[in-house]
């Protein structure tokens, strides 16, 4: 793979004296698709919280392009990183639009506002993650699939080279999780994005991305593909179950 | 003691009232508004100034001096000083005067100016020709607007917060001239009289009547001086559950005292409440209803709980008196004073009153 | 990707909405510009005094714009023109855009539809730095502005400072931290209130004036004085709408599109609190406007700060002035009530022809 476009070198992130990840050390290169897997409380959506720098680790350090993300502005992440949301929070009436317009926030002129490059990106993004059909819709009547999608298309909009999601896929039935999953696959594969997707289903994981990377109690505990990554006794190691419950399909590459 | 003296709203008409606290509660506030003062607040009263009647500008022409009677010509330009000790410089005699108190009306058309009064508050009630005349001022707000649009030449407010001290300022920044009066007390009276009569151009009729006012009170006083003095309890109102009587050294306690009583106060000069448990202890010999206008008899006074172990009480000592020429700062002061001391003793033998210019 | 597309097609029907509104907000604007510049016409043409609509438009157009009028008018019909409506309509709209625009900006900033300019205790800081302002037994007049105009600026100030450093103690999230300080020490405040109001006396209704809020009081001074605070402070706002967008999907959302979210909170709060501040000191408390007014925007051309922060002061600024109209029409009722009249309904009409609820 190419240089690594994400990069945590020793990090260590505490929250109340209590070490949520320890001494984490992993690269992904650009155009990766990353899927980051574990049971809870592993410190998965730490993990993504300090490589957005959102969290200051207390040991070490995280590389954005080769850059420490600390030393960047939030403006300059915001422009090579986007973060899918969990959940939609709106306070006011929104249209699905003006959700998918926020992704052009970092780009957009900040006193005037969108601009025609802004405005084809948007439709650009609509289109790309096939929510046109709900354009004018008020967001917070979606169903939640319908707003992930949404939500997935406003950081489509930022067009970012590194996305980023936690747990996509909660509240979608089996349906709208293929096709999200479709979807991140489609967007690493013809537009290079590099995607870093936090998943509790091991399956959408083990089928959809090539790099699993294994969390447990905030350290890495395995990273390669699927068939490495999950073995029987890691499966019972880590998330404390027989391992036949879990059926994996075989990896795609 | 504050001009305010207005037939105030039954509900509360006397000032002190510990409002519901909380900023929301809106309707709290709204019964707040309805408190009406009828005492003064000493902690913010400036003291009445001295009048002060700078010497004319302008010399006054005589009157050729072979009539008999020399017409005394006012003397105007004058800079006058009024109650809050803003000099106050009236250009010519006043043609169009505003009133923004009550008593002020009283004192206008006693003193004969009666017919250039061209507005007055929408609570005046005495003289009867006040009522009909225009109404620029509530009990809360003045009609700036509409003084300017009569074209007032003098406005005389109430101080102590009678009326809006944002109105009276606003009214001197738009070029009227305003004389504020505020009598703490019956000399503050009188000199609010002469005040008045200067900035007219009747000061001698004002010291006409200020004499006259002075020699009724002290006819009263003389009358009374070697009479016992009861305990008494000048009642203002209970309605609300609160009771409340004259403050200490307050316009109406100096009032009884002078009508030949001995005031039961509250204690404090800015607080007019009163326990119940206090008032007992004071043990009145006397009740004055001040609230008779309001329907409070003698046997609703007697029937209140706990109220029946005071000596007034127990000896039908409980007399309805007219609180308005009581406590309004006017030209019936003398009349009230008359009527409370016949009510504090009413075998008193009085001098006959010396009437006060009749008012049309 | 064939899949995704058929998968997510609901079983509701899409919703065409008039896409009129939202693309034009020009033309809003410039319905709002009507609308203001009819409130002008009217508000400097109504009041208790009757004059000419002719007079009142050629005392204008002689004034400000230089026109030779024949002199229809007298001396002191122009003083009510210029001198007395007019600060006042100008004032009403400074208010009303105030208000609007601080109310919006809460609302983004505490992600609350319910919130209002004086959610973080600005109201109560006011009111009671005005209340100090009447107990003090000083009369000072600063450039014409007024002590309770000062204090109350400063109060309002204050609280809100208070509530920021206040609500950086504990572990609670910033906003709902935010809004909960702002709550006891609101409550705190309104009681210290309710004992200057018990400790007042006569200046209670002074006091109680300033909370029901008005426009009596207003004057070329105090407009002058504050029309810059205001405009450059709504302004600095509306260039940061770009944070107030950011906001929309929560503190997080926001630094991930690139908002550095506790300079802007911290920046924004400031701006909107001295807008508030500025608002409150010279009319009092007013509500309703800065609630209702940015979500009627919201429900004419969505919810973008860009869009929402010039049109609500555009709206803000008509209502008031409006409100004030016919709150004077109405026999000099206080301007708050009317804003609520009209705020309230209007404000349920527009929630029930919505189609979405404002559950948070």
């Amino acid at each position: 793979m190419s240089e690594a476009i994400v990069e945590l070198d020793g990090v260590t992130v505490a929250y109340r004296e209590r070490r949520v990840l320890v001494d984490v050390s992993l690269a992904i290169g650009a155009g990766e698709r990353v899927a980051l897997i574990g049971p809870n409380g592993a410190g998965k959506s730490t993990l993504l919280a300090v490589v957005s720098g959102l969290l200051r680790p207390i040991e070490g350090q995280v590389y954005l392009t080769g850059e420490p993300v600390d030393a960047l502005d939030r403006l300059t992440v915001a422009r090579r990183m986007a973060v899918v949301p969990g959940t939609a929070n709106l306070p006011f009436a929104t249209r699905v639009e003006e959700v998918v317009a926020l992704g052009r926030l970092p780009h957009e002129d900040p006193f005037r506002g969108a601009r025609p490059a802004d405005r084809a990106a948007i439709a650009a993004a609509i289109e790309r993650v096939g929510v046109g059909h709900l354009v004018g819709r008020d967001a917070r009547e979606l169903s939640l699939g319908e707003r992930q999608l949404v939500l997935i298309a406003m950081a489509v909009a930022q067009a970012t080279p590194v996305l980023i999601l936690d747990e996509p896929t909660v509240h979608l039935d089996l349906r709208h999780q293929v096709g999200a999953m479709e979807l991140l696959v489609d967007l690493n594969e013809r537009d290079g994005t590099t995607v870093i997707a936090v998943l509790h289903d091991l399956a959408l994981a083990a089928h959809f991305f090539g790099r699993l990377i294994l969390l447990d109690h905030g350290r890495v505990v395995a990273d390669g593909s699927a068939a490495n990554v999950l073995t029987p006794a890691r499966i019972r190691d880590v998330f404390g179950v027989d391992p036949s419950f879990v059926h994996l399909p075989m990896a795609v590459g | 003691m504050s001009p305010l003296s207005a037939p105030a709203h039954r509900r509360a008409p006397a000032r002190r009232r510990a409002p519901t606290a909380g900023l929301a509660a809106l309707p709290s506030f709204l019964l707040v508004i309805l408190v009406a003062c009828t005492g003064a607040s000493s902690s913010v009263a400036p003291s009445p100034s001295s009048l002060a009647v700078a010497s004319p500008t302008a010399v006054p022409t005589a009157a050729p001096t072979s009539a008999p009677t020399p017409t005394p010509v006012p003397a105007f330009p004058v800079t006058l000083t009024d109650d809050d000790g803003n000099s106050v410089r009236l250009a010519a005699q006043p043609r169009k005067i505003v009133s923004l108190t009550p008593a002020t009306t009283e004192i206008l058309f006693a003193l004969g100016a009666g017919p250039r009064v061209i507005a007055t508050t929408d609570f005046d009630d005495y003289p009867p020709a006040a009522v009909a005349l225009p109404d620029v001022a509530s009990y809360t707000a003045v009609d700036v607007e509409k003084i300017v649009g009569l074209g007032a030449d003098l406005v005389i407010a109430g101080g102590n917060f009678f009326n809006p001290p944002e109105a009276i300022a606003q009214l001197r920044t738009l070029g009227i001239p305003v004389i504020v009066v505020y009598a703490p007390n019956i000399a503050g009276v009188l000199k609010d009289i002469t005040l008045i009569g200067a900035a007219v151009g009747l000061p001698d009729a004002a010291a006409g009547m200020t004499a006259t006012m002075q020699a009724g009170f002290d006819a009263v006083s003389t009358a009374t001086a070697g009479l016992p003095r009861p305990r008494t309890f000048y009642e203002l109102d209970t309605s609300t559950g609160t009771i409340y009587t004259v403050a200490d050294r307050s316009f109406s306690a100096e009032m009884v005292t002078l009508a030949g009583a001995a005031p039961i106060t509250t204690g404090s000069p800015t607080d007019y409440a009163i326990s119940l448990e206090k008032l007992i202890k004071a043990d009145p010999e006397l009740i004055l209803l001040g609230d008779a206008a309001y329907g409070v008899t003698a046997g609703q006074v007697k029937s209140r709980p706990g109220w029946k172990v005071m000596t007034a009480v127990k000896t039908d000592a409980i007399r309805a008196v007219n609180d308005q020429i009581i406590t309004r700062p006017g030209p019936r002061l003398v009349e009230g004073l008359r009527a409370l001391a016949l009510a504090i003793h009413p075998d008193l033998a009085l001098p006959a009153a010396v009437p006060i210019p009749p008012m049309p | 990707m064939a899949t995704h597309g058929e998968t997510l097609v609901t079983a509701r029907p899409r919703v065409v909405r008039s896409r009129g509104l939202r693309d034009r907000p020009v033309l809003l604007v410039g319905l709002g510009v009507v609308a203001l510049v009819v409130a002008l016409v009217l508000g400097v043409g109504v009041g208790s005094v009757a004059i000419e609509p002719g007079d009142t438009l050629k005392i204008l157009a002689n004034r400000f714009l230089g026109l030779d009028m024949p002199r229809t008018w007298t001396d002191a019909t122009e003083t009510i023109v210029v001198d007395l409506r007019l600060p006042r309509v100008l004032t009403a709209m400074l208010v009303g855009c105030a208000l609007a625009v601080a109310g919006a900006t809460f609302q983004g900033l505490l992600r609350n539809p319910l919130a209002d300019p004086y959610v973080l205790g600005t109201a109560s800081g006011a009111a009671l730095g005005a209340a100090i302002a009447v107990l003090i037994p000083v009369r000072l007049v600063f450039l014409e502005f007024g002590l309770i105009q000062g204090f109350a600026f400063i109060g309002a100030l204050g609280a809100i400072t208070a509530v920021y450093k206040l609500s950086r103690i504990g572990g609670l999230s910033p906003l709902t931290s935010l809004l909960l300080t702002g709550y006891a020490v609101g409550s705190l405040l309104a009681a210290g209130l309710a004992m200057a109001m018990y400790l007042s006396g006569a200046a209670l209704r002074q006091i109680f004036n300033y909370l029901l809020g008005s426009f009596d009081a207003a004057t070329w001074p105090r407009f002058l004085a504050t029309l810059p605070i205001i405009l450059i402070a709504s302004i600095a706002i509306m260039l940061r709408a770009r944070s107030l967008n950011g906001l929309l999907l929560g503190e997080h959302t926001a630094a991930h599109l690139g908002i550095d979210v506790r300079r802007e909170r911290r920046i924004l709060l400031a701006l909107a609190s001295l807008v508030t501040a500025a608002a409150v000191a010279i009319s009092g408390l007013i509500g309703f406007v800065g609630l209702v007014v940015p979500h009627v925007v919201r429900l004419l051309v969505g919810p973008s700060a860009r869009l929402v922060l010039p049109l609500s002061a555009i709206g803000g600024a008509a209502l008031l002035a409006y409100a004030d109209i016919i709150a004077r029409v109405a026999g000099g009722i206080p301007v708050g009530v009317v804003t609520a009249i009209i705020g309230a309904p209007f404000f349920l009409l527009i929630l029930r022809r919505a189609r979405t609820g404002y559950e948070v």
